[in-house]
């Protein structure tokens, strides 16, 4: 006997369409409230404009201390989050309103500010060492190092230096030599590295300025983007199917995107354009499960033409209830493997798929054939399907 | 063995060994977006205004002369825009002689008058080839730029009418290389009447407070210690455009300098210049700062130093510049992302971690729960990915985060179609159908659903490529890739291995 976890079971799921979209536009309307007069969007630098600065530091610090740092440059309501690595990594970015004349002088503002955090962040460190000729080993470059280990190393310099800033790379930043020694370099090297340079207290990791601009049309592009596939999609299955197919898919789709957003809303995470591929990925498998259940539906109806849609409906969703249930679980699996163990860059996408991808089952289930119905109630008109 | 089924083998094989050599080795041929490789992605616009007022300076100063050689009375010409300006007092007998001179010289401008002044207008066809050609001459300046720095795999392309995109790959230093992309490079040098001062008021004290019609007052660059305000000609004696070598030299005190030499139309004049002001101070002026203003000592014709308390790397950065030209438009950055190598490698660790156990979770589990097929699914996904890497080695695509994202789908489209087979042969089983049957109606059935989702996928994939920017692009590319072999592995090449492995005799079906 094959193993089975789903029997095909005989639920009447569209008995529930009307406590479904209830439940749908509840949701939906917590989250519009809360977007409009609640917390809003947050909007990411991708879509706001703004800077956005990762720093790694040496040593582990606190997020008070760093507030306190900006506060006394007066910017002191930056946002700030740890970022991994044991309170060494945190993610700033500046909520200074600017006004300014054109957006050029804007973006320009917002690098300053950024320029005036990491000088604020770093303080005098470093400005003895400096005084002596040294070089900060955790922010020089490969033209410089390579510059400096030529002298006494020569021919080797290159490949050094290609070892030693690989190994900076992989562990962020050094705290000590003697992170240098266990990676197997020679101690000579080592010797002269401690001679000739320093290891400065942070390292700026990333450093993102987006004007205001340039965010505006990648928010209208992104936008554009998105309507236009939906269209091609509903085209596509209106043609395959037929038109109450193809605007209960948009519907369904619309939903999907509408209440992960929602909920999504509620969190501390911004809206960047890897969150938007993540809603794309979102409506991409809700698309397939629903053609998966209309595609069942179009089967059913030419085998029992005799049996009222909703009857046929019933009986395909439960057909599929498996398929739905373990593809669904397999996505699971996936997103929250990338949601566990993928990184700080794609924790936020993978926390908007791990929403999707339950929320995209309620509504291959609950919206997609409840719509055609009511569809085909408010609109009594043509029967069977295209061939 | 069964007919065609031998040619399915080939086909398949054909196709894997294909994708394995196009992609191999993996690290050379698939490349990463700077969201996983680190470098620099600025998005730029040309300010092509720039480009018509500069023309339209230079139209007026030519007119002037034209007029003055062939004894035409005016008494001003203004510029009123960018592309537009006028000539006044003009007197009527007159205005037969400049339509004949606007006619002849001035060909992509029209003209109107009116009394005794006319308006002069660049035509529109020839100001929208003009910035065309400025945005078009600022991409091959700034790739000029980037290759001499020596950055590997640049992208320097056009986006919209007036926009760049630049992305620096693995470049660590930021800073230098936006100098060095942005610096608009326009190298004049001038006579110096008065300067250098403190502020401008001092400046013109001699001159009655107001800077007299031929003279201009430029700001001196405090990076280069020549702090304060000069008075200089506004005809410059000589411009970069006359330069024909730069390279880095030392001065006379052995300081870091850059020495050039120019063409010989402009040695004539420089020789001219610098023989009739011979121990006066004469400017040389970056971008409307002057970067040093030495005294002439004695005639020079077709070399000479620019001095300017350079470091090395400054002087290398400006010989890099001057050989490349000048920016025919300002650029301003509306977009600016430097990403550290170390972020991205953190990304694709921890990517790759992740991807590795949710492949292994998802194998573990269609084994379990479809023992023998499930073997066959994991084949048919493994081949899928080969497939994949191959296309993106062969279309040169660039993996990014997104990326990664349109990957995921694809894979779990591909597992949801084996799903969706196995899950209609157990229904044909249960419906008590034979073994061959099965697996037959198993494809058969499923076929449509897998099509038409991953039609449909693909076609809004299609429509984002287009629209979309950047990140959503790499989405759409590993996406469309993706479902592609999904259809040919999951319907195609899993049909096979199950004809393969099942014979009329096979009692039973291991799923």
């Amino acid at each position: 006997m094959p193993l089975e976890l789903f029997k095909t079971p005989n639920i009447k799921f569209l008995k529930y369409k009307y406590h479904a979209l209830a439940l749908t536009l509840l949701i939906i309307l917590a989250g519009l409230i809360n977007i409009l007069f609640g917390n809003g969007l947050k909007l990411g630098v991708d879509f706001g404009g703004g800077t956005l600065i990762r720093v790694v530091y040496k040593m582990p610090m606190s997020v008070n201390d760093i507030r306190q740092t900006l506060r006394d440059i007066g910017l002191g309501n930056s946002s700030i989050q740890e970022a991994g690595k044991a309170g060494k990594e945190f993610q700033i970015r500046t909520m200074q309103v600017i006004k300014a004349a054109d957006a050029q002088q804007e973006l320009e503002a917002h690098q300053k500010l950024a320029d005036q955090v990491i000088a604020a962040l770093k303080g005098n460190d470093g400005a003895a060492e400096l005084g002596r000729g040294l070089i900060d080993l955790n922010n020089i470059d490969t033209r410089g190092l390579t510059a400096l280990l030529t002298t006494p190393f020569a021919a080797d310099a290159p490949a050094l230096t290609e070892s030693i800033l690989r190994l900076r790379n992989d562990k962020g930043i050094f705290a000590d030599y003697g992170e240098l020694a266990q990676s197997g370099l020679k101690p000579e090297v080592i010797t002269f590295l401690k001679d000739k340079t320093f290891l400065g207290k942070l390292t700026v990791v990333s450093r993102e300025t987006v004007g205001p601009q340039a965010g505006a049309e990648l928010r209208r592009k992104a936008t554009l983007a998105v309507i236009w596939s939906l269209i091609g999609m509903l085209v596509y299955i209106a043609f395959r199917f037929k038109l109450e197919y193809g605007i209960a898919a948009i519907f369904t789709l619309a939903q999907d995107v509408l209440i992960t957003v929602s909920i999504y809303s509620f969190t501390s995470r911004e809206i960047n354009l890897p969150i938007i591929a993540a809603l794309l990925t979102i409506v991409g498998y809700s698309i397939n499960d629903t053609i998966v259940i209309f595609d069942r539906v179009r089967e059913n109806q030419k085998a029992k033409r005799k049996e009222p849609l909703e009857t046929i409906m019933n009986l395909s969703l439960n057909q599929c209830l498996g398929r739905t249930l373990i593809t669904a679980g397999t996505v699971f699996l996936t997103v929250g493997a990338l949601f566990l163990f993928g990184g700080k860059v794609i924790n936020d996408f993978a926390f908007c798929m791990l929403l999707g991808s339950i929320e995209g089952v309620y509504s291959t289930i609950f919206m997609s054939c409840p719509i055609v119905l009511i569809w085909t109630k408010i609109f009594p008109k043509t029967k069977g399907f295209r061939k | 063995m069964k007919k065609g089924l031998r040619w399915k083998i080939l086909l398949t094989a054909v196709i894997l060994i294909g994708a394995l050599v196009i992609s191999y080795p993996i690290k050379e041929k698939i490349k990463l977006g700077l969201d996983l490789k680190g470098g620099i992605h600025l998005v730029m616009q040309v300010m092509t205004d720039d480009a018509v007022t500069m023309e339209t300076d230079q139209e007026i100063l030519r007119l002037q002369e034209l007029f003055k050689k062939n004894s035409i009375t005016y008494t001003t010409m203004t510029k009123e825009a960018p592309g537009r300006f006028t000539i006044q007092g003009t007197t009527p007998d007159q205005e037969v002689k400049v339509k004949d001179q606007l006619d002849q010289y001035l060909r992509d401008w029209d003209y109107l008058f009116a009394g005794t002044s006319a308006t002069v207008t660049l035509k529109p066809i020839a100001m929208s080839a003009m910035k065309e050609q400025a945005v078009d001459q600022s991409v091959e300046t700034i790739r000029n730029r980037v290759d001499q720095f020596g950055v590997a795999e640049p992208i320097i392309q056009r986006y919209g009418r007036e926009r760049l995109i630049v992305e620096l790959p693995g470049v660590d230093n930021p800073e230098r290389i936006q100098d060095i992309i942005k610096t608009a490079a326009i190298l004049e040098w001038k006579l110096v009447k008065a300067g250098p001062a403190a502020d401008e008021a001092t400046l013109l004290k001699e001159f009655g407070d107001k800077v007299p019609e031929d003279m201009e007052v430029v700001k001196g660059d405090p990076k280069r210690r020549a702090e304060g305000f000069y008075l200089v000609n506004k005809v410059a004696a000589v411009t970069g455009k006359d330069l024909s070598l730069v390279r880095r030299s030392q001065d006379e005190y052995g300081g870091p300098a850059v020495s050039f030499q120019l063409k010989p139309d402009g040695a004539t004049r420089f020789e001219q210049v610098t023989g009739a002001n011979i121990n006066k101070p004469l400017a040389i002026i970056l971008d409307k700062k002057v970067q040093s203003a030495p005294n002439i000592n004695a005639q020079i014709s077709d070399s000479g130093i620019i001095q300017g308390h350079f470091t090395i790397q400054e002087a290398d950065d400006l010989v890099l510049i001057l050989r490349s030209g000048a920016l025919p438009a300002g650029i301003k950055t509306l977009e600016n992302r430097t990403i550290g190598p170390s972020l991205g490698a953190d990304s694709v660790k921890a990517g790759l971690l992740a991807g590795l156990i949710a492949i292994l979770s998802v194998m573990t589990f269609m084994i379990v729960y479809y023992k023998l097929s499930g073997v066959n699914a994991i084949v048919a996904l493994i081949l899928n990915v080969v497939i994949l890497f191959g296309a993106l080695a062969y279309f040169q695509a660039t993996l990014t985060l997104p990326g990664i994202a349109g990957i995921i789908l694809g894979l779990g489209m591909a597992v949801d179609a084996n799903v969706l087979i196995f899950e209609r042969m157990r229904e044909e089983m249960a419906l008590g159908k034979s073994v061959m049957n099965s697996i037959s109606l198993g494809f058969s059935r499923a076929f449509s659903a897998i099509f038409d989702s991953n039609l449909t996928t693909i076609i809004s994939a299609v429509f984002l490529f287009q629209f979309g920017t950047g990140p959503i692009k790499g989405y759409a590319v590993t996406l469309i890739v993706s479902l592609c072999a999904n259809l040919f592995t999951a319907v195609f090449v899993s049909h096979w291995i199950f004809d393969a492995t099942h014979t009329k005799n096979t009692k039973k079906l291991s799923i």
